[in-house]
């Protein structure tokens, strides 16, 4: 572990305490998961804390953890994940936050904090379905106009359940369950062992 | 049509179909309608080197002066009906031109939820232009078929038979 990882990790424990519910150093980043009671004040406090310096939101994305490790994950489904940027200290840090209600994810908002959150956050409400409490324009972002469903949740069809066609007697595009059948993919691998020095398991 | 002998008397003759499409043919106006990564390759096969202009071929970025559509990209749920909309705004005749396999039938996307599996669920297409993404060349080879299947049209004969 590097001396910068290690004194922003010390800064970390300094500022939270007991109030970070986990902190896990790999690959030489840091991830902070903060309960979403906690998780306002945590984000103003790593912004404003000159010690923590993360003037900058790089990215806010959602997680669905339903499939995670083949079904053997036993936390909460849903989870919201923040990348920080200090340019002061030129260090970065994650920020996960579990949303506390599987069938009605929520987690607050940051865009009060970091501005840029707004249509990250607008984002992750389009594909997985979780809601910001305190964003102001929660709207769908990606998808079409009318979209019906969370498209990046597990439990979304891949061929999802709508398909568009050009009608000519109403003389606009319209839309109709989808026709073609679900298919399994399931990959062929042809490699020979040891295979860029890799043993196969 | 046949000129000789006939040009020293000053005229030439021919019918008004073949005028019509030789009209046609040397000015293609394509619309501008570049979805994706086939947008690139559409804006090379403009560009100097396969210089589209030679062919009377020049980008119009209005529907009311286009002849020809180019879909040039993938074709998503969303933007469906903009395209639908240019392409009726367009005034006839109009032909459209499918470039890539994402237009073509939805290529990598096919299986995806937001992806339109092929535009030619959106409007009638004219000319099937193959690749991901086709080459410049490729483009140029489909606007000539495009020249070609127009050269073959009866402008006459053309609004009984086809009904759109």
């Amino acid at each position: 572990m590097s001396a910068k990882i290690e004194l922003l990790s010390q800064n970390l424990r300094k500022h939270f305490g007991d109030r970070i519910a986990g902190l896990q150093t790999a690959l030489g980043e840091i991830t902070v998961d903060i309960d979403a009671a906690a998780y306002p004040e945590a984000m103003l406090t790593l912004r404003d804390e000159p010690e923590l310096g993360f003037e900058q939101l790089i990215d806010l994305c959602g997680v669905d953890y339903s499939a995670y490790g083949d079904g053997r994950w036993q936390g909460r489904r849903f989870a919201v994940v923040v990348h920080l940027l200090s340019i002061a200290h030129n260090w970065r840090l994650r920020v996960r936050c579990f949303a506390p209600d599987d069938d009605f994810p929520a987690v607050p908002s940051v865009v009060s904090v970091w501005n840029s959150a707004n249509w990250f956050e607008r984002e992750a409400f389009d594909l997985y379905g979780i809601v910001f409490p305190g964003h102001a324009d929660l709207r769908r972002i990606l998808t079409d106009y009318g979209f019906i469903g969370h498209p990046f949740r597990k439990d979304f069809p891949v061929s999802g359940h709508v398909e568009m066609r050009y009608d000519p007697e109403q003389k606009r595009v319209v839309y109709q369950p989808v026709t073609i059948e679900p298919r399994e993919i399931t990959p062929r691998i042809v490699r020979e062992e040891n295979y860029g020095g890799v043993k196969n398991a | 049509m046949s000129i000789e002998g006939i040009l020293q008397e000053g005229f030439i003759t021919t019918t008004a179909d073949k005028l019509i499409n030789y009209m046609r043919t040397g000015s293609m106006w394509p619309m501008t309608f570049g979805l994706a990564c086939c947008a690139i390759e559409m804006i090379h096969t403009g560009c100097s080197r396969y210089d589209l202009d030679r062919f009377g071929i020049v980008f119009r970025p209005s529907p009311r002066q286009a002849d020809v559509m180019i879909v040039a990209g993938t074709l998503t749920n969303k933007m469906a009906p903009a395209l639908r909309k240019v392409y009726d705004q367009m005034a006839e005749p109009r032909w459209v031109v499918s470039m890539g396999s994402c237009a073509n039938g939805g290529g990598y996307y096919h299986y995806a939820y937001s992806v339109v599996r092929g535009c030619d669920r959106i409007v009638p297409v004219d000319i099937y232009v193959p690749g991901c993404p086709p080459t410049s060349e490729a483009l140029l080879y489909g606007l000539l078929q495009l020249q070609n299947k127009i050269r073959h049209t009866s402008t006459i004969a053309r609004a009984s038979v086809i009904a759109r």
